[in-house]
């Protein structure tokens, strides 16, 4: 141990290093950053004694006690460096990427102008707003801050890299240090990346999932419910709160539709492309004969906007609203808890449902801000500034397109039709396991995103 | 005569005397009820939790109750326009909602006790009464949603329909630009549970105010209850008395009333749905012959209470009766009355006859 670290020993390893390498100093500098702070303890502790024992290098500025001294000490093999080295490489890019597609400048912009906006007098007049912006000031100025942190940590994993090589002998703490700040910082780009994908307007809100059975009668609907139980089971995963809070059972088995609000943060933005038909092909538990069977069932999407975030004026000529009551000469010759609502938005053919609430108007109101929720979120994908553009053709393909095929019989499989991410596990899927798919489509979609703002 | 309901809201909460409420109140004489006797029945989902019950049992329970609904098929609907298995199916859930202490997500740990607002047995008895005697749901739970309200209902109290939540969007039309009727004075004409008063009570200015009147002291009970609990003592007085009788001091002096009086013919009755003809109020469904007693007599107060520019409202049983009753007030009212119109509810029946007085 001694031998190996006695090359360190000599300050002008570390503090003169070549011109070419000018991050160290800096780092010696800035006494603020956690990593500064390492650097300073090793060097100071490099100058005063000789003889400390390695893994005072190794410990993090909470711990900085012998701990686990075996693992941290085990010999790295020429190969195990090799191995970090290219991790190193790979993660620097990985790093230089996530700050040049976060365009940092522009953040920095951002944060000038929202600063600027709080400087102002008149900032607090109205609370809403203010609030929104102060949460927009704290969102920037942490990815900010987050994408400082990506770049001071690769070059604390890069020097190090740089040291070894630099001198003949390997220091087992120090590398040992390097491989821990590359797996942190690979988890962070990882938390980063995905938040980024998850960026649009309404991606940090609740969500709600509307299942429908297709055709194909108590074979679909049985699937209906087996999709609910997918999505309740994976909401619970999440931690979500997720409660059906409609569900209209079918004749002989299964579901015709349900509802399922899931409230947390980014519960939309997970779910948003969950949208579209899901195909199951499995022998029918519902078919005498045993046979193949296939059917659909679709999934609707929408987020779970607060009242006061529904800034849509929707004029009631546009709408047209019909109450469900079971026929009869109704009023008081009738008691029945029917207080369906159904809106349908005239100019796109847009209709929305509730039946969930006790009274008819608290039906209405919720419906209304569904109905709202959803013209935002077409607007959005339709790059529509207002509800008026949107083009009724486009919305009218209810579900959209087949999204997913889940595969029971005559093999097992799962297989996302957009990423074309796949897997035989289909068990652990209907158990709500979708986070692969999940992450798949967002890459996708974000991939796509990026290719078409680089054609233009 | 005055009714003035103060009694702490502990005093509601008694369950005392309350079982036997509906009945007496039925069998009562109009005329002088103590009011000490009218203690409203505590809603279900006001009651304390104090019982509790194995998730494994509620969900036994609730298997049960399912399977019960499930039993009803489409009977009800063929036999007099009933509720269907997935209406009662939906009611189930909500009488769950209105019991379980907390909503707990899905009952599938089966060790966990779960806290209720009324004993498991009480619970297989209520579900039994609303499938087996067809006990409506919101006698049995003992509130109805309406608008945004949750209104305390029992035996002996109509229970308010979705249709008549839009006279309360009626009179928010015309007070809308019209301080003096926003200000004034209103009567609510056989309140029941209170709903339209307090409906319209919570529209009002602060100057405005709203009578509410009935007959049964039931309902006076029921309604001074709900007045209560949505803090609007101030705004809604309660009286009790036959139509206009409780207003003879508001002779020319209102701004506007409204009314759901009974107007099913007394023929129709028998017909009738089993948990409208055999759990509610006779007094509150029955018009009379054509069913239009109630009406006809509230038509011909109302010159004489309205003052000049004074709004009117009420619900009928469609359009024959619509029809009727403009045509009364367009002729032998004298031509009191102007800008008569009939309002279509929700399911397009022609259901409400509006008007201003001269």
């Amino acid at each position: 141990m001694e031998a190996h670290l006695r090359p360190l020993c000599s300050p002008t390893a570390i503090l003169c290093p070549k011109p070419s390498n000018s991050k160290l100093p800096q780092l010696l500098q800035r006494p603020t950053s956690f990593t500064s702070r390492f650097w300073y303890t090793v060097s100071t502790k490099l100058s005063s004694s000789c003889r400390f024992p390695p893994t005072v290098l190794l410990g993090t500025p909470d711990s900085q006690v012998s701990t686990g001294l075996n693992t941290d000490t085990r010999e790295w093999a020429m190969q195990d460096f090799y191995f970090l080295r290219r991790d190193v490489e790979t993660t620097v890019a990985r790093v230089k990427e996530t700050r040049d597609s976060a365009c940092l400048q522009q953040l920095e912009q951002e944060v000038a102008d929202l600063e600027l906006k709080a400087a102002d007098s008149s900032f607090w007049d109205d609370r809403a707003k203010a609030q929104e912006n102060l949460s927009a000031l704290t969102d920037v100025k942490d990815r900010i801050r987050l994408l400082n942190e990506f770049k001071s940590q690769v070059e604390d994993a890069e020097t190090i890299i740089k040291l070894t090589e630099e001198m003949d002998s390997v220091d087992n703490g120090l590398l040992e240090e390097a491989a821990s700040i590359i797996k942190e910082l690979n988890k962070g780009l990882d938390r980063f990346e995905l938040t980024q994908l998850l960026s649009g307007p309404y991606d940090k809100e609740g969500a709600v999932i509307f299942i429908t059975a297709g055709a194909g009668g108590t074979d679909a609907q049985d699937w209906a419910e087996m999709l609910l139980r997918m999505y309740v089971r994976w909401g619970e995963k999440q931690r979500y709160k997720t409660r059906v809070v409609e569900k209209s059972q079918g004749e002989e088995a299964g579901i015709k539709s349900a509802t399922i609000e899931v409230e947390g943060r980014y519960a939309y933005g997970y779910l948003s492309g969950e949208k579209g038909t899901h195909r199951i092909v499995r022998q029918s538990p519902f078919n005498a004969k045993g046979l193949r069977q296939t059917s659909f069932s679709g999934i609707d999407v929408m987020p779970l906007l607060p009242e006061e975030s529904l800034k849509v004026d929707l004029p009631e000529e546009d709408l047209e609203i019909s109450f469900s009551r079971a026929g009869g000469k109704g009023g008081q010759n009738v008691n029945k808890v029917e207080s369906a609502v159904r809106i349908t938005h005239i100019p796109t053919g847009v209709t929305v449902r509730c039946t969930e609430e006790r009274s008819q108007l608290a039906n209405k109101i919720k419906a209304l801000s569904r109905l709202k929720a959803k013209l935002l979120v077409i607007a959005e994908e339709q790059r529509a500034s207002e509800i008026k553009q949107i083009r009724g053709d486009v919305v009218k393909a209810e579900w959209g397109q087949q999204i997913r095929n889940y595969v029971f019989h005559p093999y097992k499989l799962v297989k996302d039709v957009r990423t074309g991410y796949d897997t035989s596990d289909i068990t652990s899927v209907m158990d709500g396991d979708l986070e692969p798919y999940i992450k798949a489509y967002l890459k996708h979609k974000y991939s796509m995103k990026v290719t078409a703002a680089g054609v233009v | 005569m005055k009714l003035s309901f103060s009694p702490k809201l502990s005093t509601f909460l008694k369950p005392s005397l309350v079982t036997n409420l509906h009945r007496s109140v039925c069998s009562s004489s109009i005329s002088s009820p103590p009011p000490t006797s009218l203690i409203p029945q505590t809603p279900l989902f006001l009651k304390p939790p104090i019982h509790s019950a194995a998730s494994s049992d509620l969900q036994k329970w609730h298997d049960w109750a399912k399977s019960l609904a499930s039993s009803v098929g489409s009977t009800f609907v063929d036999l007099d326009n009933g509720p269907d298995s997935t209406l009662l199916c939906r009611e189930l859930k909500w009488l769950m909602e209105d019991a379980i202490e907390e909503e707990s997500e899905g009952l599938e740990n089966n060790q966990r006790s779960i806290r209720l607002r009324v004993a498991l047995e009480e619970l297989y008895m209520l579900w039994k009464q609303r499938v087996e005697e067809r006990r409506p749901f919101q006698y049995v739970v003992g509130c109805e949603h309406w608008r945004d309200l949750v209104l305390c209902v029992q035996e002996g109290v109509l229970i308010p329909r979705p249709e008549t939540e839009l006279i309360v969007d009626l009179v928010g039309d015309v007070v809308l630009g019209n301080e003096g009727l926003r200000e004034g004075l209103w009567a609510d004409l056989g309140t029941g549970s209170g709903a339209i008063a307090i409906g319209i009570g919570r529209i009002l200015g602060t100057g405005g105010r709203v009578i509410a009147t009935d007959l049964s002291p039931a309902a006076i009970g029921v309604a001074g209850f709900n007045v209560q609990r949505y803090g609007l003592q101030d705004v809604v007085e309660l009286r009790q008395g036959s139509w206009f009788e409780p207003l003879k001091d508001m002779e020319g002096k209102l701004a506007g009333f409204v009314s759901n009086p009974p107007y099913i013919p007394s023929d129709d009755i028998s017909g009738l749905q089993a948990e409208v003809g055999r759990h509610e109020p006779r007094v509150a469904l029955d018009g009379g012959i054509n069913g239009m007693d109630d009406l006809l007599h509230i038509c011909k107060g109302a010159a004489s209470m309205l003052k000049p520019g004074g709004f009117f409202a009420f619900e009928t049983n469609g359009e024959k009766q619509c029809k009727h009753l403009v045509e009364y007030m367009e002729n032998d009212a004298g031509g009191s009355f102007f800008n008569l119109k009939i309002v279509p509810d929700f399911a397009g029946i022609h259901r409400f006859v509006t008007g201003f007085h001269k």
